[in-house]
């Protein structure tokens, strides 16, 4: 009975993955495809073209640049921005607590194009010129939120007494933030960021109000579907996950080997 | 708070993209708002509240799986929860229509089972809508959950297993209470972004099942009534915020946003 | 708390808290775009300057915001040849931005800086006909340099003066589209008629129509027997009741941009309201689907160049003159495939690709231009109409 109830867990959870990554076995599927127009919505051929020349459509590899840079650069500065709010707002009772979590919601509830058209104002008032920066700005702005809600998440269950024996023992702050607090939230930071990463890569409506001459890839993608995207879309999709999987593919496999020398 | 006090000056404007707007007490944009729209706003909380669950209910057994089992993969597998991500939601969803095609086999197995009415179809529907909003806010529920459920200490679990006498119960005692936060913070990073999405609606459903975010979206965008705009807004970050305020004292906040 | 967790912890909450009142600051205002605090100088332009006086030197480069897509690319070189040429013969250095993915959202963002007088950054735009006469009505465009021009004869007559711009003296064509009834014979037989989208049972729930105005209801209008080209307003309301009774019946099954065309590619929708240029790349596919010109009228539609305000009026000139020379026009179109408003680009593209230059949906002839009719600009644009629309819409 035991033994069912275990693989049920793993059968479930087998099947959500499965269920999330449905529609991109679908989209690998049609960077294979070979249509004669310009769509490509239906099965016409398998050729290996597509894959042979990614970078074809002129923009679409910038614009895949584009958009990787700044998924990292707004997902780095917000995870390490909102992990320090994160902690303060757990932590200390300060006078603007309350507004800040107020502050911390708002940028979520607001609609994207009514957020998107504020930031756009923001920037035309303060004579920003609207570009790669002005994007990686707006990004940080929203994915800011998601982090500081899920680092929270974590540093609600953290238990005080782990730091307080780091300091018995005579470790000074620095070095408690570091070698004990930061390794225990960790997996917290580390899912803000891939929620950051994620949002910022996919972001249009934002993005599209304030990105100047910049084309990201979302903003290619939506801007082609009119005259039909091109299987090269998929086979950039696609390269990009893969690349990112076998990043930490190989981090597991060195970790194996470290493990098994050990 | 001055932000804030723009919006909201915005809101009682009336005017047009060729007179210009003015501040003129339009309180009218929020009654009209409420009086119009009321229809709308309402299915976008219904939408949004439905996807939420749903999210919860799938990913809380494969956060919890990746937590306990992932072991060193888990990292990877947090990767594939995202994976979709990297595909823009213009493909992806593209991926779903093909998926769910009115004469695909998945349509076709439902509709022997019974599913789906014989001649009926999935898209275009308000389960093609909820399915959507529920897929493309999966990871937003799934991290958070992650996030929180790592920390559980396995041995608590084992010891309450040891305590009592199933393993259900030591979940209810011990792992789901202590996992709150996660679902907390899931839920929130879901309905609240939801409450205000536009695009499944625009390219999964029908006008019945547009929601306040297209509204508000026609309204900024095509017939640029500014004042409206920002009156619906305001309208919908308010019932959100009373919303997420109710299930906070629902479930005690003291508990979970402070330590 | 514990006393040593608060004292050495001090330098850290001053970090938090620096850390929190910068994303405070930060926390985007929600100024909406219409600008709360007005007089403010906008941002600054990139783009060459406009002088009072005649402009009599080309500009280095030419800044050119146009749709996706929507110019020839040769896939080898990854370069746009057309654009390459023009660097050839012209030293201008062409900066083309793909930036325009939608009418509406392009002028949501570009707005504000326009309506205080700025530039934007670009010498040439190019916006569908009721947003250029929307720029053109606010004041937002230079005027075109018509002597730099002279190959504007070669403009087809069906597109030389449209209401909202008689003289073609602020904007030329860049491509045009055909709106009428796409479909499937096999699943839907021959449709010929708006009619049968609204009322055939057989189509019921496997109809989509437009989310732009001008096109669905221009249809509507005709099916009435109104004239779309100066929009009557009873017969405006009669059209949209019309199609309220389609909506609420479920015959329609989705208003759509156009993402029709995998509905309809995959058969989840039989018949729609469709645009020529997908089309043809539909029928590339499957050379089964149709489109049709419906029996009562159907609509063509143009994208249009336009100098947005603070553009180098000379350079952009010159680039208009260019890209209506017949050889440089096929050479685009045999990309674009949409339809080219450059008289005697057909005999040109004879010789690149005969079997294009024969497709009614890219070169029509006379007798299928006279069963299209331009939208009015004015009704395009009007706030009453526009709401009537979008709520039927569902918005």
């Amino acid at each position: 009975m035991r033994m069912v109830r275990r693989h049920a867990l793993t059968a479930f959870a087998l099947l959500a993955l499965a269920y999330l990554l449905l529609p991109i076995v679908i989209v690998i599927l049609f960077s294979f495809n070979d249509p004669v127009g310009r769509f490509n919505y239906t099965w016409e051929g398998f050729t290996l073209d597509n894959w042979a020349s990614p970078l074809a459509v002129p923009g679409l590899g910038e614009a895949m640049r584009a958009s990787l840079e700044i998924a990292f650069l707004s997902s780095l500065v917000a995870t390490i921005l909102g992990t320090l709010i994160a902690l303060a707002l757990v932590r200390y009772h300060f006078k603007g607590r309350g507004a800040t979590n107020l502050f911390i919601f708002l940028p979520m509830t607001t609609p994207e194009v009514v957020l998107g058209a504020s930031l756009l104002t923001l920037f035309l008032n303060l004579g920003v010129s609207r570009g790669f920066a002005t994007i990686v700005l707006a990004h940080i702005m929203f994915n800011i939120s998601f982090v500081v809600v899920t680092v929270r998440a974590r540093l609600v269950g953290f238990d005080r007494h782990l730091e307080e024996a780091a300091m018995d023992l005579g470790a000074n702050s620095w070095a408690t933030f570091t070698r004990v607090t930061l390794p225990l939230i960790a997996p917290g930071i580390m899912a803000g960021a891939l929620l950051a990463f994620a949002l910022s890569i996919d972001d249009f409506v934002i993005t599209n109000f304030n990105s100047g001459s910049t084309i990201t890839f979302p903003l290619f993608v939506y801007g082609a579907a009119r005259v039909g995207v091109p299987p090269q879309v998929n086979v950039m999709g696609t390269m990009i996950f893969l690349a990112a999987a076998g990043l930490m593919l190989a981090n597991v496999l060195i970790q194996n080997r470290r493990a098994s020398q050990s | 708070m001055i932000p804030t006090y723009y919006l909201a000056n915005t809101s009682l404007q009336t005017g047009s993209i060729d007179l210009g707007y003015s501040f003129t007490w339009a309180w009218s944009n929020y009654s009209d708002a409420i009086s119009t729209y009321h229809e709308q706003f309402v299915r976008s909380l219904v939408y949004a509240g439905v996807a939420t669950v749903l999210a919860l209910a799938v990913s809380y057994p494969l956060a919890y799986w990746i937590a306990f089992r992932g072991g060193r993969w888990k990292n990877l597998l947090l990767l594939l929860v995202i994976a979709p991500f990297f595909v823009t939601y213009l493909i992806r969803t593209l991926a779903w229509q093909t998926i769910l095609s009115d004469d695909s086999i998945v349509v076709r197995t439902l509709q022997t089972v019974g599913v789906v009415e014989d001649g009926g179809r999935l898209l275009a529907t308000s389960t093609a809508v909820i399915a959507g909003i529920t897929y493309n806010f999966l990871p937003f529920m799934a991290l958070p959950l992650y996030a929180s459920l790592e920390q559980i200490d396995a041995r608590l679990i084992e010891a309450a297993e040891d305590l009592y006498s199933s393993r259900m119960q030591a979940f209810f005692r011990i792992t789901l209470p202590l996992s709150l936060p996660g679902v907390f913070a899931g839920t929130l990073l879901t309905f609240i972004p939801a409450a205000g999405d536009f695009i499944n609606a625009q390219l999964l459903g029908t006008p019945r099942q547009f929601m306040i975010g297209n509204v508000i979206q026609s309204k900024f965008l095509v017939t640029t009534d500014y004042g409206e705009a920002a009156a619906l807004s305001f309208v919908l970050m308010a019932a959100i915020l009373v919303a997420v305020l109710v299930y906070m004292r629902l479930l005690g906040t003291e508990r979970l946003t402070a330590g | 708390m514990t006393r040593p967790l608060t004292r050495p912890l001090t330098r850290r909450e001053l970090l938090e808290r620096a850390a929190l009142g910068g994303a405070v600051l930060t926390i985007p205002g929600f100024l909406a775009a219409c600008g709360g605090s007005g007089g403010i100088e906008g941002a600054g332009t990139t783009a060459a300057t406009t002088g009072a006086a005649k402009d009599t030197t080309l500009a280095k480069k030419l800044t050119m915001s146009n749709w996706t897509l929507y110019i020839d690319i040769d896939e080898k070189t990854k370069k746009r040849p057309t654009l390459e040429d023009f660097t050839k013969e012209t030293g201008v250095q062409v900066d083309y931005i793909e930036d325009v993915n939608d009418n509406d959202q392009w002028f949501g963002k570009n707005q504000a800086a326009l309506k205080q007088g700025n530039g934007i950054g670009r010498d040439l735009t190019v916006l569908t006909d009721w947003m250029a006469a929307r720029m053109v009505r606010l004041g937002y465009v230079e005027k075109l340099d018509k002597e730099a021009i002279p190959n504007a004869s070669n403009l087809v007559s069906a597109l030389a003066s449209p209401g909202w711009d008689p003289d073609r003296s602020y904007s030329m064509p860049w491509q045009s589209g055909l709106t009428g009834i796409g479909y499937d014979p096999d699943k839907a037989g021959e449709i010929t008629s708006l009619q049968q989208l609204l009322e055939d049972p057989k189509l019921k729930g496997k109809v989509t129509f437009l989310t732009e105005m001008p096109d669905t209801m221009g249809l509507m209008l005709q099916l009435d027997g109104a004239d779309p080209t100066t929009v009557d307003k009873a017969a405006f309301e009669k059209g949209i009741k019309r199609l309220q009774k389609a909506v609420d019946s479920g015959q329609i099954r989705q208003f759509t941009g156009n993402d029709y065309a995998p509905l309809l590619a995959k058969g989840d929708v039989w018949a729609c309201v469709a645009w020529s240029g997908d089309m043809v790349q539909l029928q590339l596919d499957n050379p089964k689907l149709k489109f049709n010109i419906p029996d009562q009228g159907g609509m063509i539609w143009t994208d249009n160049m336009l100098i947005p305000t603070g553009g180098d009026v000379l350079t952009a000139s010159t680039f208009v003159n260019y890209v209506y020379e017949p050889k440089v026009a096929a050479q685009i179109e045999a990309y674009v495939n949409y339809i080219c408003p450059v008289e005697g680009a057909k005999v040109e593209m004879e010789s690149i690709d005969p079997e294009l230059a024969g497709n009614q949906l890219i070169f029509p002839d006379e007798a299928t231009l006279a069963q299209v009719k331009i939208f009015d600009a004015d009704a395009a644009d009007n706030a009453a109409f526009k709401s009537a629309f979008q709520a039927v819409i569902g918005a």
